[in-house]
């Protein structure tokens, strides 16, 4: 182990990283490592990371370097432009990867055919690399020529057919959260192959992560649950068993907008009688289970809304919280998220500003570490660091 | 030593776990940790019995010991602080004030193993205005935003119904051990982590807080409409609540999907540009739904990626479950429980030098662990032992 492990204090300090994954899976692992100490270097093509030109964008004139999507993931990075498809450009990527500990692509088979790169041609320069390829569907299989996208993801990850309401067309959740979540998972896979090679004098290698399987993996209940379908179920949570929840498990309007009200279990159902004031429902077989009697969670959410009526959500939050222990919580927008006082006691967010794109708020690092939230630096523009690393 | 092996494969053998975690995020977490060779001991109450309702614990607690151990009683307690002295994590995922209750707070524990990783996941945040306030995936997704992105239409925001802050926290929960316990090997420190479960999906929300906050942009809920594309989103197919998702974002795309339908009312040269489809997205949603909704789901999937379209079944999880690309893909696993047959359980989709797959096991029962942990970890006498059983401190 270099000595220099033992003199900084971040956990990847020493890691240097080379990624030409583009959009968010590849970046997101990378960006989350970064957070970590690594040193990232992103290989750019001449004309940028597509997600450089993803809407929405914080510069009306500039769409290269203000895309929200981009800037987000590329965090503490340095970027360095390599057109890697012809030959120099070939050579001088694998040059850069020759010192680096761990390469993050996302080429599929396609990519791999068409530029002939075959999972070997880093490793056989650098041994103890670790190279991570995170692609939809993985480079064998039936499906591993198939287009993907993030609705596209999740429908096939069983996840779209949980979201919506029951007789309507499922829904996708917001944004790019397949590709994000398979970001972790490619932290994940890197730390674990890091910890093998370093502790245990495991050499290099070559992994292979799919969004497809990281979507599988996040059922909460496994996938035959005894032959049952499980159902969307709207503004309620979805059942995991032919029990179903209690009703007063969903989410319901207050009177400067919605509540969402967890729960399952007989004593929440009984709290939340308590906070109604209506102990005669706990009498009442018909809602013992919302979803054999589904009238029952009409009449209980037409019950809540009328207790929160006058009610603010912060009103209802407080007294739901405090008095009646409920797990619960207002639906925030992402603009009041902004101004929440409890993200604001953790340092959720941070103020970074970029030459061009200007400040705005960033998530940090979802953590605390021995009470304090880790600091992440700006996005860098396309080539911004090119003459550092290629002469 | 327990009677299955829980030491010798898997990159993170060695390792030693400590797990108070209960319910989702926790325990998918630690059976991550646990899938890669790391042992990890599961502390449960001996007076609550592991549910095998819907087989939802026994998903997530595979390749785990487990001791039961009562600790708010001080002999459990001391119990239970031996164990710490022999770990190298803690995690649990209490409401801040079990902890402080039960004192087992990190101080405490420190003073039996000073340089001790923990990580506690609290509903909000371990401090704060909301951190003694319950908390539930659902509800900390609703806190977090995502909720408010979700519907069909901008004043009406659904839930995901599945309790997303869970499944993100234990990812997040791997990515945080992993790397604080390799910075704990390399320099011998340890670390307090507060991983709040309302903190997690703001971090799959990046984009959405950067635009916001510099330029006003918001999402309301609009279907699975994209904000540039069309079309977008699930068609009804043939059958009950069979859908198929269909996600053009180039023009290729859309012109292969009209050579499909080969319905001369997309001819029409409004739809020949983008902003043209976008104006007219109900118009072309509907003749698509009217060609999709006389075809099977998987078939035309498969018809449809042929031509390059990104097209995909909606699968509900019994479709997962059967799934012909996972199952080439040998993604399962088969898990050998000792009074039933081999059950199908999902696999890891991590890849890397996990514990060798023969020597998977299934949850342990309540306790099943609890002599050979005390005795031989810890060096109790077998005299201990059936005196801590006795007075019901360990069962």
């Amino acid at each position: 182990m270099p000595s220099e492990y033992f003199e900084n204090d971040l956990p990847l300090d020493g890691i240097k990283i080379v990624e030409t994954a583009q959009g968010v899976s590849g970046p997101y692992a990378a960006k989350l490592l970064g957070s970590l100490g690594a040193e990232i270097i992103k290989v750019e093509l001449p004309e940028g990371d597509w997600s450089r030109k993803a809407p929405p964008f914080l510069s009306e004139t500039n769409h290269t370097e203000s895309s929200a999507l981009y800037l987000y993931n590329n965090t503490g990075k340095k970027s360095v432009v390599i057109d890697w498809r012809n030959s120099e450009g070939l050579h001088d990527l694998k040059n850069l990867i020759k010192s680096a500990d761990v390469f993050i692509e996302d080429w599929d088979r396609s990519a791999r055919t068409k530029w002939n790169l075959n999972s070997e041609i880093f490793l056989e320069d650098n041994p103890q690399l670790i190279e991570l390829c995170i692609t939809p569907f993985g480079l064998y299989g039936p499906y591993s020529n198939y287009k993907s996208s993030p609705l596209i993801q999740l429908a096939l990850g069983g996840i779209l057919n949980l979201v919506g309401n029951p007789e309507q067309e499922p829904l996708m959740l917001p944004g790019n959260q397949p590709d994000y979540l398979t970001g972790i998972n490619g932290s994940n896979s890197i730390q674990i192959a890091l910890w093998d090679r370093d502790f245990f004098g495991e050499s290099g290698k070559f992994l292979e992560l799919t969004m497809m399987e990281t979507l599988a993996n996040l059922h909460q209940a496994p996938l035959d649950m005894g032959g049952v379908i499980r159902q969307r179920s709207g503004h309620r949570q979805s059942p995991l068993s032919s029990n179903g929840f209690p009703p007063g498990v969903c989410t319901v309007s207050a009177k400067d907008g919605y509540m969402t009200f967890g729960g399952g279990s007989p004593v929440i159902w009984e709290q939340l009688c308590l906070m109604l004031g209506r102990l005669d429902l706990l009498e009442d077989d018909r809602f013992d289970n919302v979803f054999e009697n589904p009238e029952s969670g009409l009449i209980v959410d037409q019950i809540m809304e009328s207790w929160m009526a006058e009610k603010t959500r912060e009103e209802v939050f407080e007294e739901a919280s405090s008095i009646w222990m409920l797990p619960v919580s207002p639906v925030k927008k992402i603009n009041e998220i902004l101004e929440d006082k409890q993200y604001a006691s953790r340092h959720a967010f941070q103020k970074i500003t970029h030459p061009v794109a200007g400040e705005a708020t960033y998530p940090s690092p979802t953590f605390t570490a021995n009470g304090e939230k880790l600091e992440v630096s700006r996005s860098p523009m396309l080539g911004e660091h090119t003459k550092e690393y290629i002469w | 030593m327990p009677a299955v092996d829980t030491v010798s494969s898997g990159a993170l053998r060695h390792l030693r776990v400590i797990d108070l975690t209960r319910v989702w995020a926790g325990p998918l977490g630690t059976r991550t940790l646990a899938d890669f060779g790391a042992e990890v001991i599961k502390v449960s109450d001996p007076r609550i019995p592991l549910s095998r309702v819907g087989k939802i614990n026994d998903k997530l607690n595979r390749n785990k010991l487990n001791i039961a151990l009562r600790l708010d009683k001080p002999e459990g307690r001391d119990v239970f602080l031996d164990l710490v002295s022999v770990g190298d994590v803690v995690i649990e995922n209490f409401r801040p004030r079990v902890m402080r209750n039960l004192d087992i707070t990190y101080e405490k524990l420190l003073e039996v193993n000073p340089n001790l990783l923990m990580c506690s996941m609290p509903g909000f945040g371990l401090a704060g205005p909301y951190s003694e306030y319950p908390a539930f995936g659902s509800t900390a997704e609703a806190m977090s935003g995502i909720n408010s992105m979700i519907g069909y239409v901008p004043d009406r925001p659904l839930q995901t119904g599945l309790s997303y802050a869970d499944p993100i926290s234990g990812l997040n929960l791997v990515n945080v051990i992993l790397a604080f316990a390799r910075r704990r090997s390399i320099t011998g420190k340890g670390n307090f982590i507060d991983l709040a479960l309302a903190d997690s999906p703001l971090g799959t929300l990046g984009e959405f807080f950067v635009a916001n906050s510099a330029t006003g942009y918001k999402q309301d809920p609009n279907g699975n409409r994209h904000s540039q594309y069309t079309p977008h989103g699930a068609f009804r197919c043939f059958g009950d609540d069979q859908w198929i998702a269909i996600s053009i974002t180039n023009h290729f795309q859309w012109e292969q999907l009209k050579d499909k339908v080969n319905d001369s009312r997309l001819e029409s040269p409004e739809y020949e540009d983008i902003s043209g489809r976008k104006a007219n997205e109900e118009t072309i949603n509907r003749i698509l739904e009217e060609w999709t909704s006389s075809r099977d789901a998987a078939e035309l999937m498969e018809e449809l990626q042929h031509q390059g379209i990104p097209a995909a079944k909606v699968s509900n999880n019994l479709d997962v479950l059967n799934d012909p690309h996972l199952n080439k893909r040998e993604y399962f696993s088969f898990l050998k429980s000792s009074v039933k047959d081999i059950e199908k359980y999902d696999g890891q989709a991590i890849p890397g030098n996990q514990k060798e797959r023969s020597k998977w096991f299934p949850m342990r029962n309540l306790g099943e662990d609890s002599s050979s942990i005390v005795m031989e970890y810890l060096g109790y006498s077998k005299y201990k032992y059936l005196s801590l059983l006795k007075q019901g401190v360990i069962s």
